[in-house]
């Protein structure tokens, strides 16, 4: 938990950081003559994460050096971060198909797929899971909100 | 009270449409109640998109009767698969799980349903006659009142939901960050838009609820698939003693009492959330019993406690939604994003402006409470069939469910690029124990809160000394600055959470 505080609150601070010098400098606007200007809260905001950043890293590097521990290990399950990983592959690669093709029509393939992922290999399982909510979303889309294919 | 506008809306509740929507609410959400790591909020924000082309009044009590299905529905699971359905009724499995493997699983479930249901009636009654004199008096508060009660809350939440109170304030300065995304509303400038035409309105709030919600709940899911394979159920086996008798309801009857009064202050406070109402609520059972030791075995007091405080905690949540704008925990949050979805401003305008709605949304609570009973009670069987559904198929179809969304309010492929990106900011924050429900609840209050900063400034032409003429609004200023000081001594010096777990 140290090591994640630590981390963690480099990435804050950083993005903290990187929101006052750039981001809100450049892209929040300013507006001389107002007395709130629009800049003004994401500044705050960007005040608040920076503060809260520098204390989450201080308590870990204080609590590292108490322990004896050390911010990077060698010891990292790389199956584990691959199991975690996947999924967000796999719903990236299917962003990329929808939009290319309406969802109606790959939603079938992309439920099958990630229940055949996932473990299942029961065929009428594949085929129920992957049909019934497709064709929920046909009805709901069509009939009832009446939008079309979505 | 105008009695002709109570009638309308009691007329309103008893339609068919009305039986059909909020029916249809409290069924869905017994049915994802059920299935162990779907929560309410996951259940909500899954769910508005399919509000759209409702009346505001049949979305409303749809969500809300999803809400409460979903609080009883998580029973069924906490009973018989020692696996709560969402955090809120891990208290419940402490007595339920044993009482079901001693062979009486249906009496457990009767008292969990009943609890349930009671501890929901009761909060929502409170609820009407409270929140409609509390959203009188807050018609009187200015701009000044508003902004420091919504900064009281922010810290607040961000102190009690979070596992530090400088990981909640990082996560509730994220959300206030993102939240001021899009035109600004005194200068008309696009304001970190980065060019892009589809952030002018701001983030979309269906795809950061969406996001670091559910979709970022089922990659945890999917994760936790690798060590976590397999159901081991209690199975539910006819017997002609197995059910709840007179008796045992004269036991739990002041438990239940007792539940509904910690779950309603609890709700009505910002950030504490349904598990710590449920857990405070079984800690003073356990006290007041006569035979404390019979808790963690199976007595009915521990779950008439637990579940009346969970289902209590729901109405009363509503309390400083209905009365002042202000969400509580992530549910209310949500519901404000369904209310604007409908172009209604939730708080104490609604009582002004659309009483009719306001009512009728009360008695479509109360009717969503009798169905819930009526599901509960004749659906028994059916619904303990769903804890045999297992995980792994479950997160594929919650995913597409997550992404078709997304397209049905028309967001197309840029949209869905946001959803992925708040998916992965939620599953970080979930894994790193920064607190999502502060992160949520600054973004949807962030516009209200800027706009009354803003009209304060202007009124107040800089001058800080007119908060001297506003005792209410300085009482909160004082109050956010010892909840700030007090919550930084307590995290500071004990390294542990105030509270530690999320106000869902």
């Amino acid at each position: 938990m140290v090591r994640k505080n630590f981390w963690s609150g480099i990435v804050v601070a950083s993005f903290a950081v990187l929101a006052l010098t750039w981001i809100i400098p450049n892209y929040a606007g300013t507006n001389p003559f107002a007395r709130m200007p629009p800049d003004l809260v994401p500044s705050i905001a960007a005040w608040i994460m920076l503060i809260c950043g520098v204390i989450i890293t201080a308590g870990a590097v204080i609590e590292m050096i108490r322990s004896g521990q050390k911010p990077i290990t060698t010891d990292i399950d790389w199956r584990g971060l691959g199991w975690a990983l996947w999924p967000f592959v796999y719903v990236g690669a299917a962003i990329y198909f929808l939009s290319l093709f309406k969802i109606t029509y790959v939603g079938i393939p992309l439920i099958a797929g990630l229940l055949l992922l996932l473990g299942e290999r029961r065929w009428y399982m594949l085929l129920g899971c992957s049909v019934v909510p497709v064709l929920l979303l046909y009805m709901l889309s069509v009939y009832m909100m009446r939008i079309g294919m979505v | 009270m105008d009695f002709t506008t109570l009638g309308a809306a009691a007329a309103e509740a008893l339609t068919l449409a009305s039986f059909v929507g909020i029916g249809g609410g409290v069924l869905l959400g017994y049915v994802i109640g059920v299935i162990p790591g779907l929560s309410r909020s996951v259940a909500i924000s899954i769910a508005i998109p399919m509000t759209f082309y409702m009346s505001p009044y049949i979305a409303i009590s749809f969500l809300i009767g999803l809400s409460k299905g979903t609080a009883a529905g998580s029973a069924v699971s906490a009973i018989l698969l020692n696996a709560p359905g969402e955090a809120s009724s891990a208290a419940t499995a402490l007595d339920g799980y044993p009482m079901a493997k001693a062979g009486r699983p249906k009496t457990a479930l009767q008292i969990g349903l009943l609890a349930s249901v009671i501890g929901d009636i009761l909060a929502t009654i409170i609820l009407i006659f409270v929140a409609i004199p509390f959203a009188r008096v807050a018609l009187m508060f200015g701009p000044y009142e508003m902004a420091a009660i919504l900064a009281f809350a922010l810290v607040f939440i961000a102190g009690l939901s979070s596992g530090s109170l400088f990981k909640g304030l990082a996560a509730g300065g994220l959300g206030i960050f993102l939240g001021t995304i899009g035109l600004d509303n005194q200068t008309g400038l696009p304001r970190m838009t980065f060019g892009y035409t589809e952030l002018m309105d701001g983030m979309p709030l269906i795809a950061v609820a969406i996001g670091t919600l559910a979709l970022s709940e089922m990659f945890v899911q999917s994760e936790r698939l690798r060590h976590e394979r397999g159901i081991m159920g209690v199975k539910l086996i006819h017997r002609p003693d197995d059910r709840i008798t007179w008796p045992i309801f004269r036991k739990i009857g002041l438990t239940i009492l007792r539940g509904t009064g910690v779950g309603t202050v609890v709700g009505v406070l910002p950030g504490l959330g349904p598990s710590v109402g449920s857990f405070m609520s079984y800690g003073m059972a356990q006290k007041a019993s006569k035979n404390p030791e019979q808790f963690g075995k199976g007595a009915p007091e521990g779950i008439a406690a637990s579940e009346s405080a969970d289902n209590a905690v729901i109405p009363a949540a509503l309390i400083p939604l209905f009365g002042l704008g202000i969400p509580g925990n992530v549910s209310a949050a949500l519901l404000i994003g369904a209310f604007a979805i409908h172009g209604i401003t939730v708080g104490p305008l609604l009582l002004r402006e659309q009483p009719e709605l306001l009512y009728s949304i009360f008695a479509g609570m109360l009717l969503a409470s009798l169905i819930m009973l009526a599901l509960g009670w004749f659906g028994l069987m059916a619904f303990t069939q769903i804890t045999k559904v297992p995980s792994h198929v479950v997160i594929p179809i919650v995913i597409f469910f997550c992404l078709a969304g997304m397209l049905l309010q028309g967001y197309g492929t840029f949209g869905l690029i946001i959803l992925m990106g708040f998916a992965l900011l939620g599953y970080l924050m979930k894994k790193f124990d920064y607190s999502f429900v502060t992160f949520l609840v600054a973004f949807i209050i962030t516009p209200m809160l800027e706009l009354n900063l803003r009209q304060s400034i202007i009124l107040s032409r800089g001058d800080w000394s007119i908060l001297l003429n506003r005792p209410i609004a300085l009482f909160f200023i004082v109050c956010t600055l010892l909840a700030l000081i007090m919550l930084a001594w307590r995290t500071v010096k004990t390294g542990k959470p105030a509270a530690g777990v999320p106000a869902d």
